[in-house]
């Protein structure tokens, strides 16, 4: 199996005399369906951030792909907490943003997109069942199409690792399981690895597998894996 | 009531005595030249300010002018029409060129090593009023709008860069997260992510700035640099203070359209959720719902 994260005696926050978290030894693969779970303020999102190489670690091993360098262009997806959708925007835009991951930066800049990116964008929101709402500005739709649109503009990128910080968060249980499903799908039928973040334990089981952060007796919190 | 609140009439009491303090510092204990200010603006306004004088709207001798209609040959208009040209066009041409600077000013798309040099030559370029940057630019290219048009632009820069990186840094950190995960350069984020997300914000400063802009391009004139203030320079310098007021309260009442204008025009682009048309007294007078 291909090693999506690796990570070894990982420290995460903001300076040494800040740490948030540790984190042992942690081994992700291809294809896994991971959640981190654990109470607000506890690293979470930090180790996310770190993941996606917005934050860097205090110290420690951490690689992605095999790699502490940045990955290529278009190879995480990052879905944050509150979507980081354009909202004055429209939906097919707010998905091309992911789409033009698949084109140079020229053609991208220039506005005369491939049409194999025109058809990522249109393939994407097909499947999150979006095609009536392609030219609706994001802020018109409900919390559950926004969260469509966000795992849209993930699924036109065509990343192999999906990052989604409580992403599930402010739903309903019907919208969760729907949003939850339509995810799930996807990331399993293009054996892509997903890690959500959640501090509800019922959703954080909704994955494969379930790691917890809590506070030890140290300052900082531990990752452990929790049964699933 | 609250601490805060129990506070308030101490904190103004001492604000009152501290600015009474020092007036009286500046005044130095001279209080004989204050007597008899009254009296001598009296006598300033009924002898030489008003009646005012409305030749200003007539048409002027020179330099010759083939307009069927008066009033588009006097001083007044050809003096405001420039004003507010070399307004709109500083204005236009500063947005040009703030807008990349405070994009490479602002610390949450690029590092401090980037975006303080860029802010400290916005900060350079606004330290210096536009009537410093008048009497540069007239002394470097002569006397008329060309001058005033490159003032104007220079502060413009300055002050609307400033306007601009703010409220880039102001953007929720979101969107630019997902945008630089996904592995977007700069520019694709400035484009994508930036632009959109501050589209209202820099449009609505876009406004004021040209509104800002006729203010001042009558102050710039004075120093040669085109515009009404070159009449008003005039007018000065041979002490007709009864056409200064003319002139004076015609800028008013353009200002005033202008501000008004300009209100309006902003209410569609600042608050996105809603487009609201506010009357033009109710931008005046604003009235609790």
């Amino acid at each position: 199996m291909i090693s999506v994260i690796h990570a070894v005696d990982l420290k995460i926050g903001y300076s040494p005399d800040s740490i948030l978290a540790k984190i042992n030894k942690l081994e992700i693969e291809q294809g896994d369906v991971v959640s981190i779970v654990g109470k607000s303020g506890i690293g979470k999102t930090t180790f996310l951030k770190n993941i996606a190489h917005l934050v860097n670690p205090v110290s420690g091993t951490l690689k992605v792909f095999g790699t502490d360098e940045e990955p290529k262009r278009g190879v995480i997806g990052y879905i944050p907490q509150k979507l980081g959708l354009i909202k004055h925007e429209t939906v097919y835009s707010n998905v091309l943003e992911g789409a033009i991951c698949n084109e140079s930066i020229l053609r991208s800049m220039s506005g005369f997109h491939e049409e194999k990116v025109i058809d990522k964008v249109k393939e994407a929101i097909e499947l999150m069942d979006l095609s009536d709402k392609i030219d609706e500005p994001v802020k018109r739709l409900s919390g559950g199409q926004q969260r469509r649109v966000a795992i849209a503009r993930t699924i036109a990128q065509g990343p192999k690792l999906i990052l989604a910080d409580e992403f599930l968060s402010e739903l309903d249980d019907k919208t969760v399981e729907d949003v939850w499903k339509a995810m799930l799908e996807y990331v399993e039928s293009n054996n892509i690895t997903l890690v959500i973040v959640e501090h509800n334990l019922e959703r954080a089981k909704l994955a494969k597998r379930c790691f917890k952060l809590e506070k030890d007796n140290e300052d900082y919190s531990i990752l452990s894996e929790v049964e699933a | 009531m609250n601490l805060a609140r129990k506070k308030y009439p101490i904190f103004i009491s001492f604000i009152l005595f501290t600015t009474y303090l020092v007036f009286v510092d500046l005044v130095d204990g001279d209080w004989a030249s204050l007597e008899n200010s009254l009296e001598n603006l009296s006598t300033f306004f009924h002898e030489s300010l008003w009646p005012p004088n409305w030749k200003v709207i007539e048409a002027q001798s020179y330099p010759t002018c083939d307009r069927s209609w008066d009033f588009l040959c006097s001083p007044a208009y050809i003096g405001i029409m420039e004003t507010l040209k070399i307004a709109l066009v500083s204005t236009g041409f500063g947005f040009i060129i703030s807008l990349p600077l405070a994009t490479l000013a602002s610390r949450n798309l690029y590092s401090d090593s980037i975006a303080l040099p860029f802010r400290f030559v916005l900060a350079a370029m606004r330290t210096l009023p536009s009537i410093i940057w008048a009497i540069f630019f007239v002394i470097l290219v002569g006397l008329g709008p060309v001058s005033g048009v490159l003032a104007m632009t220079f502060y413009t820069v300055g002050y609307l860069g400033k306007l601009q990186y703010e409220t880039i840094e102001g953007l929720s950190n979101d969107p630019l997260d997902a945008a630089k995960a996904m592995g977007l350069n700069n520019g694709e984020i400035i484009q994508r992510v930036v632009i959109p997300e501050t589209a209202n914000n820099l449009i609505s400063q876009l406004f004021f700035m040209f509104e800002y802009n006729v203010r001042h391009g009558s102050v710039i004139g004075i120093v040669g640099a085109g515009g009404i203030g070159y009449y008003i320079s005039t007018y000065l310098k041979f002490l007709q203070y009864d056409k200064v007021i003319a002139l004076l309260i015609i800028l008013f009442f353009v200002v005033i359209a202008i501000d008004l204008i300009s209100i309006k025009a902003r209410s569609y682009f600042v608050d996105d959720a809603t487009f609201k048309s506010p009357s033009l007294f109710g931008n005046i007078f604003r009235t609790k719902k």
